[in-house]
């Protein structure tokens, strides 16, 4: 459903994913990523990242931490292309010049930008299939998913909450007056706090009330436990929590961009500050 | 994954040479244009390396405040280095934990000489790159200066992520042998830089991938080079190919300095970081004199991307 009739004979446009203005924006990331591989260097790295960490892992000895170090690059890669891409979306118009347009055309521009980071991260998703292939090309390992249901289930809700996480960025990153120094600083902070490699409880304690307000750490936590063997443990609630804190970012997110976009229509400056 | 942050929107050098003036058209006056002196030749090249630098450090002064820097940039190598150093502590091995604090501090000054591949670029992107190839000093001493500010900001980086993360890991420091550490980043940081330099003459062509061949570059080097785990992990011949990469032998020799070893070795791998960073600035040059030739002959130097 995209639209509803009022009762005065109106027609209300609802924001649905079916929206003109949502699957535009989508077209036109894939168009994007068809365009250039500067998008794409978050996916470029995974085999690297994959190979540092198998390296550390099967040097030390700990095969049984082959799971972490095959999951870490691509939990990297998601977040990357979260930060770089998806952070640059508003950026990238205003710099482009088409932000002007974007905001004058009748689509919500709001749910243009939705449509092109749901179309980032879902590209960012091949990252997880390219950790799993290297870490069997390079180094003749296979990751089994024991649980794999729920792993696919936590990832659809972790690829949710990043959507969400996505448009938080995108809306930030235009607030900010230098979009890159602010990507090029909250990448690791994330990957530490997220739990990316190393586990929260074996960070420093004080870090770990932080480490849980954000989705990920619950993500990462989870998705580690679906490719153990024994049981996961409180499926439902963590996976709650990374539902929760991703629907809080995108709620956040999808408010500041509005915030940003009315302000700029307010002031006349919409394209260079 | 990191990206150089741009220094888009800095005013050009000031213009040094005037243009003729009406009085010298009416007055018939033509200027005859010798070749200078080789004396004149070498102060030229240095008066242009000296504004090529100036231009880095103009670009550094865009980029970065102290504040942005310190709470922004150096903030995130921090956290970088302890994402690593952190593997260590899930492996359960402090051993580890030392050996990959190190490594991963030393290479963030090749994470940063790396972007020269990106700040290179921006030349072409500003249109400057065919006025650089048609003036009377090669392209190759601006470009040479023209990205110190990664060398600047690297070295410090790396250097504070070292000294200051390996107390809090417990990293022991065998002072006053392991001070040696910080000539030696300085010396990595030159290779680095001049391996970076042959890199940035072939992405001049293909601008689009600067990024992505600067990102490649620096994992590839920290991989073959010791970073992660000793380079004696890996294949034979792929060990021979970090022989002749920057980083490996600094690192070693920074190893070896933190953990009080002989001086002798240390000015050994100091030695063989100064020989390999040599060579690949000589590869550098001839790379960049292709490009201007190639790029006269075929009109292959335009503006923009």
């Amino acid at each position: 459903m995209t639209s509803m009739d009022l009762r005065d004979g109106r027609t209300l446009r609802l924001p649905w994913p079916r929206h003109t203005g949502f699957v535009a924006g989508a077209r036109l990331q894939l168009a994007i990523f068809r365009r250039g591989w500067d998008s794409l260097l978050a996916l470029v790295t995974v085999p690297l990242f994959t190979i540092a960490f198998l390296a550390i892992t099967r040097h030390a000895g700990r095969t049984d931490l082959t799971a972490y170090a095959v999951l870490a690059p691509a939990v990297v890669a998601v977040i990357g292309m979260a930060i770089l891409t998806s952070g640059e979306v508003v950026t990238q118009d205003r710099s482009n010049g088409s932000l002007e347009l974007a905001l004058a055309a009748p689509s919500r521009f709001p749910i243009v930008v939705v449509g092109r980071v749901l179309v980032v991260t879902l590209v960012s998703l091949v990252a997880v299939v390219e950790a799993w292939l290297v870490a069997w090309i390079v180094f003749g390992v296979r990751v089994p998913v024991p649980h794999r249901t729920a792993f696919a289930g936590a990832l659809a809700v972790a690829t949710l909450a990043t959507v969400g996480t996505a448009l938080l960025m995108s809306s930030v990153f235009v607030a900010a007056r230098s979009a890159r120094t602010f990507q090029n600083t909250i990448s690791y902070p994330l990957y530490l706090l997220g739990g990316a490699f190393v586990p929260v409880p074996l960070l420093p304690g004080f870090l770990h009330p932080l480490c849980r307000a954000v989705y990920l750490s619950w993500a990462t936590d989870l998705l580690r436990d679906c490719l153990a063997t024994k049981p996961v443990p409180d499926f439902w609630p963590r996976l709650g929590a990374v539902a929760g804190l991703g629907a809080v970012g995108f709620a956040a997110g999808y408010a500041i961009l509005i915030r940003v976009v009315d302000r700029a229509r307010a002031t006349g400056r919409v394209g260079h500050e | 994954m990191t990206q150089p942050p741009s220094a888009a929107g800095q005013d050009g050098a000031p213009t040094r040479f005037a243009p003729p003036t009406q009085r010298d058209a009416e007055s018939g006056y033509a200027p005859t244009v010798e070749p200078p002196a080789t004396a004149g030749r070498v102060a030229a090249t240095f008066e242009a390396l000296r504004y090529a630098c100036l231009s880095a450090l103009a670009d550094l002064a865009v980029i970065y405040t102290w504040k942005t820097w310190t709470f922004g940039w150096l903030a995130r190598v921090l956290c970088q280095v302890a994402f690593f150093a952190l593997i260590g502590r899930l492996l359960q091995n402090p051993a580890t934990t030392d050996y990959l604090l190190i490594g991963s501090a030393v290479v963030i000054v090749t994470m940063e000489a790396a972007f020269v591949t990106a700040s290179s670029t921006w030349e072409r992107g500003a249109g400057t790159l065919p006025l650089l190839v048609a003036a009377p000093t090669g392209p190759f001493v601006v470009f040479v200066g023209r990205s110190i500010q990664w060398l600047i900001s690297g070295t410090a980086s790396a250097n504070i992520a070292l000294f200051v993360l390996a107390p809090i890991f417990g990293v022991p420091l065998a002072f006053p042998t392991a001070l040696a550490a910080i000539p030696l980043i300085v010396l990595i940081a030159l290779s680095s830089y001049c391996f970076a330099l042959l890199l940035a003459a072939f992405v001049l062509r293909v601008p689009t991938f600067r990024n992505i061949v600067g990102n490649i570059t620096w994992w590839t080097i920290g991989l073959l080079g010791g970073v992660q785990v000793p380079v004696t992990f890996w294949p034979g011949w792929v060990g021979a190919i970090g022989e002749v990469l920057p980083l490996r032998h600094g690192l070693a020799g920074v190893r070896v300095a933190i953990a009080g070893g002989p001086a002798a070795t240390i000015l050994r791998d100091a030695g063989l970081e100064i020989a390999v960073g040599a060579g690949w600035l000589v590869v550098a040059a001839l790379a960049f004199r292709r490009l201007a030739e190639g790029g006269r002959r075929t009109g292959s130097i335009e503006f923009g991307e």
